[in-house]
């Protein structure tokens, strides 16, 4: 069967969604693309949804800003409420030695423009009596929040399809058909798509779907791996706590790799997220196993010791689930891939959102609407622009 | 709204099935994993012991489709809980 469309989004996760919504409200025909059964299936639904605004650098913090400005409004405007909440973070340490380091981060952050404030480890217990007597000194933000990702996942789609888009799930692309300049159709394993647009929104494997119009994009998948607990009351203070080796894990590839630690090489630090319905998630660690979302138990025994000196009254709570997700990760810079190509002309990338695309889904489906529809975008994305891998391609 | 006993299908989490069959045509799932998800309906400490056959159901009349056809939901280790404490004494199954 033969199908048209103005675009044709290929990933069902949040990003491919938020693509997908934003377009659909300017008016623009879409269809989303999806091999799995249903949506978030990918990344999307496999990990902690949370935003830490304190732990985001530049550039990617001028993309992180406009997005929890949308998120606080997003569950009105899609009409579905997706649970954000403003929890603020709280970013930890057990190691005196840290502190220093602490001390840059905290001035680094003030630089940025973003409030934060060092406090001690007694007055942190004071405030939040469930943290651990090793925790020395943690540093506290006021703006991020967390959300719930399947809810975002399919907010976006059901607020999209209420606007024309359709969803073709258990659906995989298999072949990109392009003449001299531009992509013609899209072809799955069911029909071809007549299309003006492709945006490549397909995770971790971006680079799949690259390969199809005979580009290398430099993305693969990082594994996470996720404890969840039953319930418990509410923390009184903070519900989203991270370790101060985040820092390192998520952000310093090379320090991670030549670390002496072999849970520091398992890129386990923890980051510890309530939900609202007061069951805990521990992650997080980054390891590359290719696409293999097993769990291991090397790296589980790592996060619920680590979870257990910064919560004790963790230990005797029940994990009731185990998983692991794959983040798409730019092995270049660790950035996002947000671009359209010169060759073939209408094709759009946006992925490599790596540990934040949650965080960044809004906003990356609002400047690639505005891509495809205006030729320009309201916030520059020129740091994410593909151009950048030069000697690959 | 005040739920009433005999309408929930998840125990552990409180789940209706007005809920569930709310979900499913809002949001046009297909499988127990996505009711899972979105309403919690099998997230419960039983992990769906309790409710899955009967979210599979509903799941059945609501897409016409016959139960066998569809997926079960994926049971995510550990099948019964085990405490934190537990799994970070946990040996080593893997080198
Ligand atoms: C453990 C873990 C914890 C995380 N925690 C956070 C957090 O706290 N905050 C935050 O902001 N971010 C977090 N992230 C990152 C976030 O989950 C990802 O960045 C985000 O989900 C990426 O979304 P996506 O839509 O690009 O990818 P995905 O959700 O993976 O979607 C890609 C989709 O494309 C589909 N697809 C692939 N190939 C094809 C094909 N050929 N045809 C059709 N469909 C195809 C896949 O099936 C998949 O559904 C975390 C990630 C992990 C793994
Ligand atoms: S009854 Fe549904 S999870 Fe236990």
């Amino acid at each position: 069967m033969n199908r048209i469309a103005d675009v044709v989004v290929v990933g069902g996760g949040i990003i491919g969604c938020s693509v997908a919504y934003y377009l659909a409200k300017k008016g623009v025909k879409v269809i989303v693309i999806e091999k799995k059964k249903g949506l978030s299936f990918g990344a999307s639904g496999a990990n902690q949804g949370g935003c830490a605004l304190q732990l985001f650098h530049p550039p990617i913090l001028e993309l992180a800003r406009p997005s929890l400005e949308i998120y606080r409004n997003l569950s009105q405007e899609i009409g579905y409420d997706v649970d954000y909440e403003n929890t603020g973070s709280l970013v930890c340490s057990v190691d005196e030695e840290q502190y220093p380091d602490m001390q840059k981060h905290v001035e680094k952050k003030r630089r940025q423009g973003i409030n934060v404030q060092l406090i001690e480890g007694d007055r942190l217990r004071e405030l939040e009596p469930t943290l651990g007597g090793d925790v020395v000194a943690g540093v506290e933000e006021q703006e991020g929040g967390i959300m719930n990702p399947f809810k975002v996942n399919y907010g976006f789609a059901y607020a999209a399809r209420k606007l024309g888009t359709e969803f073709f799930l258990s659906r995989e692309v298999k072949k990109i058909e392009r003449d001299k300049n531009r992509i013609t159709s899209v072809v799955t394993d069911r029909e071809k798509i007549g299309t003006n647009f492709v945006v490549n929104a397909a995770g971790a494997w971006a680079s799949q779907i690259g390969k199809m119009v005979g580009i290398s994009i430099p993305v693969r998948p990082r594994r996470g791996q996720i404890i969840v607990t039953e319930r418990l009351p509410l923390n009184k203070r903070w519900r989203y706590i991270l370790d101060a080796d985040y820092l390192t894990t998520a952000f310093d590839l090379a320090a991670v790799e030549k670390s002496e630690d072999p849970r520091i090489r398992l890129g386990v630090a923890g980051s510890y997220v309530q939900e609202n319905t007061g069951n805990w998630t521990i992650g997080s660690s980054r390891d590359f196993a290719d696409y293999t979302t097993r769990v291991t138990m090397q790296t589980i025994r790592y996060l619920a010791k680590r979870a257990a000196r910064f919560m004790p009254k963790l230990k005797s709570v029940n994990s009731i689930r185990l998983f692991a997700g794959l983040r798409p990760f730019c092995y270049v810079d660790g950035l996002p891939i947000l671009s359209r190509l010169n060759s073939p002309r209408n094709f759009v990338i946006a992925t490599g959102h790596a540990g934040e695309g949650v965080t960044l889904a809004p906003i990356t489906g609002k400047l690639i609407s505005e891509l495809i529809t205006e030729k320009t975008t309201s916030i520059s994305i020129d740091a994410f622009a593909f151009s950048r891998f030069k000697g690959l391609n | 709204m005040h739920k009433r006993v005999h309408d929930i299908i998840c125990r552990c989490e409180e789940i209706t099935e007005r809920e569930i069959r709310g979900a499913i045509r809002q949001f046009n799932l297909r499988t127990a994993d996505e009711v899972k998800r979105l309403t919690r309906a099998g997230m419960g400490l039983c992990q769906g012991r309790t409710c899955a056959l009967l979210v599979e159901k509903i799941i059945s009349e609501e897409t016409n489709r016959k139960v066998s056809e569809i997926f079960p939901s994926s049971t995510r280790p550990p099948v019964r809980p085990i405490k934190i404490e537990f799994l970070a004494k946990k040996e080593e199954k893997e080198s």
